[in-house]
């Protein structure tokens, strides 16, 4: 009954375009009164949001997203363009596979989608325009391969993922995330390439070997990145929030020291605008925190769990039914509430399965990054449209055959476990 | 009513800047000093973890001031006139409910069970309730620009 007008109550306020985090709180608030005081609801909730935030892990969010601000800015995602064009521009259609190399280095180094979107695509959506490709083409590809980063580590939704399941480490996350993310790069890649030889796109020229040298010199202290965060990590030098401050410190000197392209005055506004964002995430882990508080008291997860077992009893079609509810969740939420409310709720089931909290994490980041390209509030989506400055009912469909790409992708990483697993077992980090 | 709004801007968003720059520097002091001095300051990780509860807060305020909280905007959108008028105004009046039932009055509760409690954080010995002033603030300001109304009405995107 509780649980009715807690879902009742968050449909009605989103459909109306009450913002999420607000929804949330709000069905989280209603639903309380119904059973206790007001005096002690609110303060429950006040004091979930607050305690939802008290966390190291999370803070490694806010770092990352900075340092990513950075990158944006700081003609980061520039050279790693240049060195992708030397490194597979000479193909047919070769700038649509620079666009999804440049976007999944570029997710290597940060954690967030968006900022890799706009930074790459910002460049790389004209320049194929140019050359003849179609805007919505390059849109859906910018769009469908920024979503690697967030496999990819460093990984802000990861992160937001081993808080939620309570306790899978955070190392362990980030290498679990390389190779499902390169194979929906290559996923991407492979419709890409099919596209290619159908519209006889343009081969991009053969860059003379001395060019290729320079472009990867001067990608190489962008790349380094790589190294100095997930190996900081992986050798134990530092915890992941360690890595994002290091992080920022790097791109910081990077950007306005060796690359020259951020002044200090712009230095302001782009905390400004990384504050922001950390917020936005930041509001809605702490009102999901509250919901997601408020579900594990009304005993759901236990509800959901002995009910999915009891439709059937095979784990393949559990597993797929499991997806299938993820996908929709993810097509319609964010993700970070999507996150933190779901994982509790199916984490446990899987595990019943026999599917390691690892798996799992992987599994539940990739269906959500599908949402993230699907309308109605693929936020990714949203801002691919608004740098092609195209529409999203004319970018579905050449979505469509990447949906499919990265559709299929998912039901690899679902069904075969040694795809999330097999690095962290090689570093050690699983038993 | 804008122009009252204008020290306001300035010095949420001078405050959010200096916190965000403090937490940077409080989280790379962790990692410089435990390679230097062999044992990591404890204080540096509790300074971090309350200032992100201060940015998380307080930049949420912002984030309804900029108009960027994430929604569904498909009926906003396709509503005019009337109609939309009075959305606004349903979408307003729900969110200063919340803020002030929830923030306000809860995070004010917290504030003084906390400091009646004397619960003090384990390292600095900072008064918990302190720290937690910043949620009744946020909703203070919440209400605030509601009732003058965000920059921007479309809902942003982040992910």
């Amino acid at each position: 009954m509780s649980i009715l007008v807690l879902l009742g109550v968050f449909v009605a306020l989103f459909a109306l375009g009450i913002p999420i985090a607000v929804s949330i709180g709000f069905a989280t608030l209603a639903t309380m009164l119904l059973t206790m005081a007001f005096d002690p609801a609110v303060t429950t909730i006040a004091q979930r949001m607050a305690g939802g935030l008290n966390s190291f892990a999370l803070l490694a969010i806010p770092l990352f997203i900075l340092s990513g601000q950075l990158m944006a800015h700081g003609g980061i995602a520039r050279r790693l363009i240049e060195f992708s064009k030397a490194l597979v521009g000479m193909v047919p259609g070769g700038l649509a596979f620079v666009n999804i190399v440049s976007c999944t280095l570029f997710g290597a180094i940060s954690g967030s989608s968006v900022a890799a979107t706009s930074a790459v695509g910002g460049f790389m959506i004209p320049e194929m325009s140019k050359e003849g490709y179609d805007r919505n083409f390059s849109a859906a590809i910018t769009t469908t391969s920024s979503t690697t980063g967030l496999l990819i580590p460093p990984s802000n939704v990861l992160i937001i993922y081993a808080v939620a399941s309570g306790g899978v480490s955070i190392a362990a996350l980030f290498v679990a995330g390389y190779l499902p993310g390169i194979l929906v790069s290559l996923g991407l890649a492979t419709v890409c390439a099919i596209y290619a030889k159908r519209h006889g796109l343009p081969r991009g020229e053969r860059v003379p070997i001395g060019t290729v040298a320079r472009k990867t010199l001067a990608a190489l202290p962008s790349l380094f990145l790589i190294v100095l965060v997930i190996g900081g990590i992986l050798g134990g030098v530092f915890t992941a929030t360690e890595a994002g401050a290091i992080a920022v410190l790097y791109t910081f000197v990077l950007s306005t020291v060796i690359y020259r392209e951020t002044r200090l005055s712009e230095l302001s506004a782009i905390i400004l605008k990384a504050t922001e964002t950390t917020a936005i995430v930041m509001f809605l882990i702490g009102t999901s925190m509250a919901m997601s508080w408020l579900l594990a008291y009304e005993n759901v997860p236990a509800i959901v769990a002995s009910s999915l077992v009891a439709l059937s009893d095979n784990p393949i079609m559990i597993l797929l039914l499991i997806n299938i509810v993820l996908l929709v969740v993810g097509i319609f939420m964010d993700m970070t509430p999507a996150v933190l409310i779901f994982t509790p709720i199916f984490l446990p089931v899987a595990m019943q399965l026999g599917i390691s909290p690892l798996q799992f994490g992987i599994i539940m980041v990739l269906n959500l990054c599908i949402g993230l390209c699907t309308p109605p509030v693929g936020s990714l989506l949203f801002v691919g449209c608004a740098i092609a400055k195209t529409s999203i009912s004319q970018i579905v469909r050449p979505m469509l055959p990447l949906y499919f790409a990265m559709f299929a992708v998912l039901m690899l990483v679902t069904y075969v476990p040694q795809i999330s697993e097999a690095l962290p077992r090689l570093f050690g980090l699983l038993d | 009513m804008k122009a009252v709004l204008a020290p306001v801007d300035r010095c949420l968003n001078w405050s959010l800047v200096s916190l965000m720059a403090c937490m940077v520097l409080a989280v790379t002091w962790q990692v410089v000093s435990r390679y230097l001095f062999a044992s990591a300051s404890a204080w540096t990780e509790e300074v971090a973890r309350f200032l992100l509860i201060w940015i998380g807060m307080l930049g949420g305020a912002y984030a309804f001031r900029t108009g960027m909280h994430i929604g569904l905007d498909l009926l906003p959108k396709k509503l005019t006139g009337i109609p939309a008028r009075n959305l606004r105004w349903f979408t307003q009046a729900v969110i200063i409910l919340f803020a002030l039932a929830v923030l306000v009055i809860g995070g004010g509760r917290l504030v003084l069970l906390t400091w009646e409690l004397r619960q003090y954080s384990a390292v600095l010995g900072l008064p918990i309730a302190v720290v937690y002033s910043v949620i009744p603030l946020t909703g203070i300001l919440i209400i605030l620009f509601s009732f003058v109304g965000s920059d921007v009405s479309e809902h942003g995107d982040q992910d």
